[in-house]
């Protein structure tokens, strides 16, 4: 483990503070198939480097192009990384045994777990969170609070992770990773309990969006029965709805259809129930 | 649709796209304005009907709320869906299930700008090499923010010439439409938001018998008069005591960990 020496600072607060802006409002900016984050990454730190290579030229030149290379992350998780980089970006400055291969290989190391971990946590399970709640507020009568709650908790909260992980990337250095690899117990908690939670309310969401009754009619005689309210509802309301879901998500996991074939699917079936009058 | 109309749901397809540094980047862009969900109450606003906005805005998210990018690779683009699809379903006044039926075709036609815009942006990190090789700053900074034009060119672009030439097509189309036809539209249009659903369970469901969280919340939702926000604070505490109860049990921990450990030591 690099004990990095805390006493030789170039960067003031502000400067970290800064790049820790850039990171915000430029890290996909720039995104491409070829180096996907790669010129972002570079942006972010250009300010703070100019000043830590002021007077190395050749060094400066070699850390921007060394931050120009592939980089690719979940970008909000993933803010921790750039913070980190900042904070062995100056010890190399100030003279501390850190190597480019070092620099190079810690950012390298650190891309793919972030990327896995954020796209699980705040993309697959956090926004669709928020997302669901927001859908229950508006998507029967059209209220704008719904689409206004989850801007603000939305942004508040990843606009904060996001300034929090970079200044506590910087701060701790490579030991930064560490922690949070350490940590991997509270990481694995937070993930399935947000898992399970997300699931419930998903479930909850679900059931009054997706929508699908059939207006077929048993008539004998006299007798007419709905079979939407007489025989599905009474056993469970938006049973039918549950079905074509569960249906479509065994198809999906375990037949492994594409997202193209299902749809196609539904529309085959939505066009029979339609021309036979089922639906 | 007015052309002013157009032009400003154009801005704001622009401002929620991938690549749009604007409004706190990714965060406040793709991931925010780019939401369905979000579009609805823009759009609404800019075609002056709120209310159709939203519910279709919230409609078509259901199709996409099981979407991840991992890498870039993108299975649906979204931006047409929200910024076309929606728009075009508003001003022929259609609804929710019409904005549905529009944002697939569109989701699917729209990935060719998403990879066009992916490929040629390639171009700023070359010559931005060459800066490197200088070390021009500068230079790198430069194109940092030329990379923002093709993107506005394609997205403002395509979403303002669409919606604003296609909106009287979409008016006669859907007016003039057999009313089998138009059932047909909403029967699948209220069905194909499963696909949203069953592509996040796909991804969440990190064991098959965990489907039955899904379930509990769905019964509950849908049995009883149970709001989504009870239904928050209700699953809060069902996924701690989960949690609770399975770190009590002894864990393997640690064993991915000593191994990551050797990047990090010199």
């Amino acid at each position: 483990m690099i004990v990095m020496k805390t006493n030789a600072k170039i960067l003031t607060k502000k400067d970290v503070s800064k790049a820790a802006w850039r990171y915000i409002f430029f890290a996909q900016s720039v995104q491409n198939f070829e180096r996907m984050m790669g010129q972002a990454f570079c942006f972010v730190l250009i300010p703070a480097l100019d000043k830590l290579y002021k007077n190395k030229p050749e060094e400066h030149k070699k850390a921007l192009e060394r931050h120009m290379q592939f980089f690719n992350t979940e970008p909000q998780l993933g803010a921790i990384i750039p913070g980190i980089t900042l904070a062995m970006e100056e010890a190399r400055a100030t003279g501390e045994d850190i190597s480019e291969e070092l620099i190079v290989s810690t950012k390298n190391a650190l891309m793919g777990p972030f990327a896995g971990i954020g796209d699980s946590m705040l993309i697959g399970t956090y926004s669709p969170i928020l997302l669901s709640i927001a859908m229950s507020m508006c998507i029967n009568d059209g209220n704008p609070m719904g689409p206004i709650f989850f801007c603000v908790v939305w942004l508040t909260s990843m606009v904060g992770l996001q300034y929090y992980l970079f200044h506590k990337g910087y701060n701790a250095g490579i030991g930064a990773a560490d922690t949070f690899f350490k940590n991997k117990e509270l990481t694995n908690k937070i993930t399935t309990g947000l898992n399970v939670m997300g699931l419930i309310v998903i479930g909850g969401v679900a059931s009054t969006t997706v929508k699908a009754k059939t207006i077929f009619e048993f008539v004998s005689g006299d007798m007419s029965i709905v079979l939407q309210t007489k025989v599905f509802d009474a056993i469970m309301p938006a049973l039918i709805p549950l079905v074509i879901t569960l249906l479509t998500w065994y198809a999906m996991d375990k037949k492994g259809w594409s997202a193209n074939k299902i749809i196609l699917a539904i529309l085959a079936f939505s066009g029979v129930m339609v021309v036979f009058g089922i639906m | 649709m007015s052309l002013i109309q157009a032009l400003l749901i154009g801005v704001f397809a622009y401002l929620g796209s991938k690549r749009t540094p604007w409004f706190f980047g990714v965060t406040g862009g793709w991931n925010m304005i780019g939401r369905p969900l979000v579009a609805g109450l823009i759009v609404g606003i800019i075609l002056g009907d709120v209310t159709t906005g939203v519910i279709a805005g919230a409609m078509v998210q259901a199709l996409f709320i099981g979407q991840i990018t991992p890498g870039g690779a993108m299975p649906a683009d979204v931006n047409w869906a929200a910024y076309i699809g929606i728009p075009l379903a508003i001003a022929a006044g259609g609804s929710g299930e019409q904005a549905v039926a529009l944002a697939v075709p569109l989701s699917m036609l729209g990935l060719g700008i998403f990879n066009f815009i992916m490929t040629i942006n390639a171009y700023f990190p070359h010559r931005s090499d060459k800066y490197a090789e200088q070390g021009n700053s500068k230079g790198i900074i430069k194109m940092t923010y030329a990379a923002a034009v093709p993107s506005f060119v394609l997205r403002f672009g395509s979403a303002a010439v669409i919606c604003y030439l296609g909106a009287p097509v979409t008016e006669v189309l859907l007016n003039n439409m057999p009313a089998m036809l138009l059932h047909f539209f909403e029967v699948a249009g209220k069905m194909l938001p499963a696909i949203g659903f069953a592509m996040l369970l796909k991804q969440s469901l990190t064991q098959t018998w965990m489907i039955a969280f899904f379930l509990m919340g769905w019964v509950l939702i849908g049995s009883t008069t149970m709001s989504v926000t009870a239904l928050a604070i209700f699953a809060t505490a069902i996924a701690l005591m989960f949690v609770m109860a399975k770190g009590n049990a002894p864990a393997a921990t640690n064993t991915i960990v000593q191994g990551d450990d050797d990047c990090y030591e010199d």
